[in-house]
């Protein structure tokens, strides 16, 4: 027995002496939940002037200025407010204080900074993105960019800068910085079509038609501007190519009846929108070439506002009246498998996500006499059916529109008979307006 | 004992073969035991391999903060190239020859003008250590106390790795957690689940950032939460590009969902 107690014990011996110590051959990492989700803190330091040209100083103003603004904007940044960053501008690697930015007040975890010089017309920036907290290696990015020298490049160029890091830091989801918002403004007398850049920054007017033209929606490659316009022979989906600076055909959406609210799917090969040319309104899918035109609702009660799934690009979640208030409502291409979303109310304007996962919507869900409710935005988890409320108590808010990170979200907003254009964080915080003339309506955020 | 046994016994004893069955049959115990170790250690060790750092509550990561930088972190200079380094010894430096005395003649004539100084009386100091400097040396010398740079881990606990990954590049286990908060639905978990309840996961992260071969490692004993975590790392398109300075084609994450 004491033999077999000995042998048991050298076996425990034997085992504990290997241990469960572990030889790996690959990276791991090992993380969780509730281990620390904040946001990212990051500083936007001066960007350093180089040479004594006369335009630098100004180039420099409006890059810093927009650099601050589009990483302000992300939605995924703490930002370091100028006040505590500390008052150097570090010009290249070898000028930077790692421990000076990460050291209270400025506290950064991420510092953008570099320099930039404006020489015989040309800009050139070179940025860098570093670390503060790694010492060995520090940077996280570094680019470099040869630019004509003129207000617009600049802005560009801190644009494409901040997107970088926006790409970097965000999680591999491109940033907005560089895309475009379109929407109709009144401000000349007739309602045209107009685009912005998401900040509000260089409005111009896209459209001169001198007629009503509504829902401006942009194509998935930025060339075409599809529209609803009230022309000769009533509502009419139109198409205007900003390549060629003029409207070009679309056979589809003109056949008779009103036809409006068009929508791309986001493969930019076909067109969905609502069309009255067989009695009430209906969902109509056309190529982009407008051939091949197919009619994928009939009921009784006007569908309108067709939204792709940009995910799949096999399903449409569009608006029904067909139960009295107009719903929420999806259902695959063919017109099959029809799911109601809202549960009552009155729901308009649907955007689906980027991600696919949600939609966006404009909802007055206490609607009727006695039952004074807001028209707000909504954002609905199209797998649980949850929803959360947006925005809240400020004016009538419609026509939402995804940008597309997926993390922002643009909308119109009337407050008092004047109506902008807003946009906000998809969870309803960092509220902005960014149209201040005129009236302003129906914003459509570009796909990139 | 042996002497008090008849002679007779003795010799019995002796002819008597040795029992060998016994301690045989200990032996193959013993060494079957051993090599029964091996190959159990090396089968489940390649079953359980992430387990690198114990059972430790923040799914095997750790979390080091120095107390004070005054910790005397071990140099890393070269090594000196004295004799503890070396196998050999140095020779003991050779004693140094004593100074030739200036021998003194009592019989010369003293030079005018020349004030001969009275030689001290040596007396002997036994209290006055002679300075030894024939010694080998052996290397005894202060330490040397570089200022050494340490860092904190990036953001909180997360980040301390096998590898250096997590040192290296906080940012992105950082991203990791980032989308994963907002892509896990702790609403699809049944409410009865307790409060603290763990699932760990394991899955791979490729070069475009897309998570692959979600596999549950350690079950929470609801499978609601395990399904939800599971769900909530597949729903992630990507995690971003894996940063370009790390050379690896794939990343392996450990991750859990608490509820």
């Amino acid at each position: 027995m004491k033999a077999y107690s000995r042998i048991l014990s050298l076996f425990a011996l034997v085992l504990a002496g290997f241990g469960w110590s572990q030889l790996q051959a690959q990276d791991w990492v090992h993380t969780g939940t509730n281990l620390g989700n904040d946001r990212i803190r990051i500083a936007a330091a001066d960007f350093k002037p180089v040479g004594d040209d006369p335009q630098t100083p100004t180039l420099k103003a409006a890059f810093d200025a927009t650099l601050y603004t589009d990483l302000a904007n992300a939605g995924i940044f703490d930002l370091v407010s100028k006040s505590m960053a500390p008052p150097v501008m570090p010009g290249a690697p070898q000028e930077i204080n790692l421990a000076q930015w990460s050291a209270d007040p400025a506290k950064a975890s991420m510092v953008a900074f570099g320099a930039l010089s404006a020489n015989s017309g040309r800009l050139v920036v070179y940025g860098w993105l570093f670390d503060t907290h790694n010492t060995v290696s520090p940077q996280v990015l570094g680019k470099q960019y040869n630019e004509e020298a003129s207000q617009d490049m600049a802005r560009a160029v801190a644009h494409r800068f901040a997107d970088e890091i926006i790409y970097r830091l965000g999680g591999g989801i491109n940033g907005i910085a560089e895309t475009k918002i379109y929407f109709v403004s009144s401000r000349t007398g007739s309602k045209e079509i107009w685009a912005m850049d998401y900040d509000g920054q260089n409005q111009h007017a896209i459209t001169h038609l001198g007629a009503i033209s509504l829902s401006p929606r942009i194509s998935p490659d930025n060339s075409r501007l599809a529209f609803a316009s009230m022309g000769r022979d009533g509502w009419a989906i139109r198409m205007y190519s900003l390549e060629l600076g003029r409207t070009v055909s679309f056979p589809a959406g003109t056949a008779g009846g009103s036809n409006q609210s068009p929508a791309w799917s986001a493969d930019g090969t076909k067109i969905a929108f609502s069309s009255s040319r067989s009695g009430s309104p209906s969902i109509w899918v056309a190529d982009a070439s407008g051939a091949n035109l197919h009619r994928i609702t009939s009921f009784k009660g006007p569908d309108v506002s067709p939204t792709w799934n940009p995910r799949t690009n096999a399903q449409i979640a569009w608006v029904s009246g067909r139960t009295g208030l107009p719903q929420i409502y999806t259902m695959d291409l063919d017109g099959a498998n029809i799911q109601r979303m809202t549960d009552g109310g009155y729901a308009i304007s649907p955007s689906w996500s980027p991600n696919g996962q949600a939609l966006t919507f404009s909802w007055n869900r206490k609607y009727g006499p006695g039952d004074p409710g807001g028209q707000d935005i909504y954002y609905f988890d199209i797998a649980s059916k949850r929803w959360l409320q947006l925005t809240h108590e400020s004016g009538s808010n419609d026509f939402p529109s995804w940008a597309p990170d997926g993390r922002h979200i643009v909308f119109e907003r009337t407050i008092g008979g004047r109506t902008q254009i807003w946009s906000m964080l998809a969870d309803g915080t960092q509220q902005q307006e960014l149209t201040h003339t005129g009236n302003n309506f129906m914003p459509n955020w570009s796909w990139k | 004992m042996n002497t008090l046994l008849e002679g007779g016994e003795q010799l019995e004893r002796e002819l008597t073969p040795e029992p060998v069955v016994g301690p045989a049959v200990g032996s193959f115990v013993l060494h079957g035991a051993l090599a029964g170790s091996l190959v159990f250690y090396a089968l489940v060790a390649g079953l359980f391999h992430h387990n690198s750092w114990g059972d430790s509550g923040a799914g095997g990561s750790i979390q080091v903060s120095l107390v004070s930088t005054a910790i005397p972190l071990p140099s890393d200079q070269p090594p000196n190239q004295n004799v503890l380094a070396t196998d050999t010894p140095s020779q003991a430096p050779v004693q140094p020859a004593p100074k030739a005395k200036q021998a003194v003649e009592d019989t010369a004539i003293p030079i005018l003008g020349k004030h001969k100084k009275p030689q001290p009386i040596a007396t002997a100091k036994s209290q006055q250590q002679p300075v030894q400097n024939n010694r080998a040396q052996y290397g005894e010398q202060a330490g040397s106390q570089m200022t050494r740079a340490t860092q904190t881990g990036p953001l909180g606990p997360t980040s301390v790795s096998d590898g250096d990954f997590g040192s290296r590049f906080g940012w992105y286990v950082t991203q990791i957690n980032a989308k994963m908060a907002i892509s896990w639905y702790k609403g699809e978990v049944d409410p009865r689940t307790p409060r603290g309840a763990r699932v760990y996961l394991t899955f791979t992260i490729r070069r475009d950032g897309s998570p692959t071969d979600v596999q549950i490692d350690r079950s929470s004993g609801s499978s609601t939460l395990d399904r939800s975590c599971q769900r909530g790392v597949q729903r992630v398109d990507s995690f971003g590009n894996l940063p370009p300075a790390y050379t690896q084609s794939t990343l392996k994450v450990s991750y859990y969902c608490e509820y």
